[in-house]
């Protein structure tokens, strides 16, 4: 804004001084006594002259460098336009004199002057204009050096607004000597044309266009300056001006440098064009990437790509899956049927795809083609997708010519097809770390609902002291324990373990429990709970599923245990009046594991009495599986002796030695498998 | 874990070694597929370097046991490691799935 204001500022200052020149011209014109000293008001001149070349400048300067780089036939265009309209303006006037049939017009010094500063104006304007646009050009993908030295020639060429206030004699060797850094400076600027090989070919011819008009209006004004120098009498004169000669020579000779280089420029532009094309595309390729476009995209974006980078005539793209199965077929500009027939014949002539490019100059010349003869294709590049030295694809590229592929085209399109082969396997591991972390998060709910299975008290009168350890693995395992009120003084006790593991477990310890808490409440003895049990998980239970279950119904009143052991590891009594422990490991089969009607066969219920301070231990697997480094199993002997060891503690404290125990002999504070241990103390 | 299948008369042997686990049933699966697929009706699993069974390794010889009784086919175990005779055991599986100390014994119980 603050720039906008100041050019502004600098236009209307710039006006203002072509306004007083004029007003000075009248004066000294028209007026026999002057108001101002001749001496003074030539002075005056030179200054209001020097401000208006000044400010012009400064204001196209502000005006042109906030325009965008890289539209530069736009550019071209603005200095070709401002040219022409002034032309216009100056023809105009020189015009309406000529056709006023009136001599004293024309040769009225007053008339003449005031037409002859009209024509100042409008060169000034189209200089300042022509002289920052070239700037822009110049300085196009500038380096430090070119910066410097164009700086140089643009404070140099303002300095010489100066001279002004002097007559110079051009010809004269000191002034050559004088201005000869400003030739030079000029020169060497005048060859920065990197502007140049960016333009299309198209934009090339148009560039050339617009200079050969630029140069046409430059030599028309220059005409027309010195038209007036010869037969006029000037109050200014531009011819003696070294400032408007110097940006007139500048400008011509950029304009003729340009229009040579471009000429030049013109028969390899295609070239050009063409590997600036494969940037684009490498660029497009490198933005697939980003997240939010799927593998699919890459295909079209591949296949169509090569196509227009070796302009060949068709096209398919095989991709194949991690096992090697085809995943995706692309084609252009060829039917299914016939990549079919083209397939079958390079088959027949032995050509497979191996991990190396392959080129075929004439698939005619092999035998076996008869039937692809038609399809008029000859030369075929057969490219593979590679990525970790396995093969994800094949591209074919077809063409109608004998050899038509050159090996400049094998080596971009071979180097193109290794990154669009990246990006494919790419794109395979961030669709394989999403998958994976659906099935953490899916893991993870399947824990918490195993989690939410489990009672989250366990109190259940104060004859009886209970405790319970329970540790789930690292993935979700099917530990299962429940108690449930039969009466104030029996209870229903239930340890489990459903077969495998991860979110089928968490589901079938859910039918578990709904199979209990259903049962349960039946009040059946031990042994008829598990054989209706069994024949409730039997038909909703995978084949190679089961359950193994204990079913223990204390009654504290009698002292007494019921129960049934379904395939579960036996629990551990301690008995306090012997001071010995036992298994309590009576017949019975796994739950599912016997789907017909024989499971009664398999199940016995046994009963047991107990005294205070005996203690029952309830186990998993978990916990006599787990192993140290050597293999060895912790076992059933060594639990046994941990509940003798520790049957005068507290349930609690004796969850804490065994499990102390365990860790310590498999040197892990880690189970493998889930763990579970319930502790039950009498009084 | 490796498996072994050999025709040995009218006896079909199958040999695991190492542990059977979640991943390795698979294999043993595929095994006892195999011996079916070729009418084999005398089998005999060879135990004797099978170290260790997780509950999917018995899910395996379980998910055949109707398969077996239909068909008239048998199925027996032989030299299991104490170890894993004990997982059949307190399965209760040694009630379902016929288990002999040695070949011969298990030949015999065949018969």
């Amino acid at each position: 804004m603050i720039l906008k204001n100041l050019r502004n500022l600098y236009f209307i200052l710039a006006f203002v001084s072509w306004v007083l020149i004029l007003v000075d011209d009248i004066t000294v014109i028209r007026l026999t006594s002057p108001i101002i000293p001749l001496y003074f008001s030539g002075i005056l001149i030179n200054v209001l002259l020097s401000t208006f070349f000044l400010f012009t400048f400064l204001g196209f300067k502000i005006e042109i460098g906030s325009k965008r780089t890289g539209h530069f036939n736009d550019l071209l265009w603005q200095v070709f336009i401002t040219g022409a309209i002034t032309v216009l303006i100056s023809l105009t006037i020189k015009s309406a004199g000529l056709f006023s049939h009136n001599s004293m017009f024309l040769n009225d010094p007053l008339i003449s002057n005031i037409l002859y500063h009209v024509n100042i104006g409008i060169i000034t304007i189209f200089l300042a204009n022509g002289f920052y646009v070239w700037k822009k050009m110049i300085l196009y993908q500038k380096t430090k050096r070119t910066d410097v030295v164009w700086h140089l020639f643009e404070y140099l060429v303002l300095i010489s607004i100066v001279s002004n206030f002097f007559f110079f004699d051009i010809s004269d060797p000191y002034f050559l000597l004088f201005t000869s850094p400003l030739t030079i400076l000029g020169l060497i600027s005048a060859f920065n044309l990197k502007w140049v090989a960016f333009l299309t070919y198209k934009q090339k011819w148009r560039s050339i266009l617009l200079l050969s008009l630029i140069v046409i209006i430059s030599l028309s004004f220059l005409e027309r300056i010195y038209e007036h120098h010869i037969t006029s009498n000037l109050v200014i004169d531009l011819a003696d001006n070294v400032f408007i000669q110097a940006i007139f020579g500048f400008m011509l000779m950029n304009c003729i440098v340009a229009l040579l280089v471009l000429l030049f420029n013109l028969p390899t532009s295609s070239v050009f064009e063409q590997k600036f094309g494969e940037v684009m595309l490498f660029q497009k390729l490198h933005q697939s990437l980003q997240v939010g476009e799927k593998e699919e995209d890459m295909y079209e974006l591949l296949i169509s790509s090569s196509m227009t980078t070796v302009m060949a005539d068709a096209a398919w793209l095989e991709i194949r899956d991690n096992k090697g199965g085809l995943k995706a077929f692309q084609n252009s500009n060829i039917d299914e049927f016939d990549v079919f027939e083209i397939k079958k014949a390079l088959r027949k002539n032995q050509v497979n795809i191996s991990s190396e490019p392959q080129y075929i100059k004439d698939i005619l010349s092999y035998p076996h083609t008869e039937k692809i003869k038609h399809l008029d294709y000859k030369s075929f590049l057969l490219i593979p997708l590679t990525s970790n030295n396995q093969l994800i694809g094949t591209l074919v590229l077809l063409k109608n010519l004998n050899d038509g592929f050159d090996k400049e085209m094998v080596d971009i399109i071979f180097t193109f097809v290794s990154q669009a082969s990246i990006s494919i396997k790419n794109f395979r591991l961030m669709s394989d770390a999403i998958q994976t972390e659906r099935y953490q998060e899916e893991l993870k709910i399947a824990k918490d609902v195993q989690q939410s299975l489990l009672p989250s008290s366990l109190y259940l009168n104060n004859t009886v002291q209970l405790s319970v350890y329970s540790k789930g693995a690292k993935e979700v395992g099917g530990d299962y324990y429940d108690v449930f009120e039969l009466s104030p003084t029996r209870f229903a006790i239930v340890i489990g373990d459903v077969s495998g593991h991860g979110t089928s477990a968490a589901f079938n310890m859910a039918q578990m429990k709904g199979v209990f808490q259903s049962l349960v409440s039946l009040d059946l003895p031990a042994d008829e709970f598990m054989v209706l049990a069994n024949n409730a998980l039997g038909r909703c239970l995978e084949k190679k599923n089961f359950i193994t279950l204990s079913l223990f119904i204390l009654n504290t009143e009698t002292q007494t245990i019921e129960y049934a052991r379904a395939g579960h590891c036996p629990a551990i009594h301690y008995n306090s009046l012997t001071n010995s422990c036992e298994f309590l490991d009576g017949k019975g089969l796994g739950l599912g594991l016997s789907r017909n009607n024989t499971y009664d066969k398999y199940i016995n219920k046994y009963e047991l009495s107990y005294s205070p301070d005996d203690v029952l231990i309830l186990y998993t697997d978990g916990l006599v599986e787990a192993h140290n480094p050597s293999r060895d199993e912790y076992g059933y002997e060594r639990l046994k002796q941990m509940g003798l060891e520790t049957a005068k503690d507290q349930p609690k404290q004796i969850i804490d030695s065994i499990i102390e125990h365990v860790q310590h002999f498999s040197g892990s504070t880690q189970f493998e498998d889930d763990c579970t241990l319930l502790v039950l103390k009498f009084s | 874990m490796r498996i072994t299948s050999v025709k040995e008369n009218e006896f079909y042997f199958i040999a695991i070694e190492g542990d059977l686990d979640a991943s390795s049933s698979i294999q043993l699966d595929q095994a006892i597929e195999e011996a079916l697929s070729k009418n084999e009706t005398k089998i005999i699993v060879d135990c004797s370097q099978l170290e260790y069974i997780s509950s999917a390794g018995l899910g395996v010889f379980m998910s055949y046991i109707q398969d077996f009784q239909a068909n008239n086919i048998s199925l027996i175990l032989c030299h299991l490691s104490e170890k894993v005779l004990n997982v059949f055991q307190i399965l209760g599986l040694d009630e379902l799935i016929k288990i002999a100390a040695t070949k011969e014994e298990a030949k015999n119980l065949i018969g």
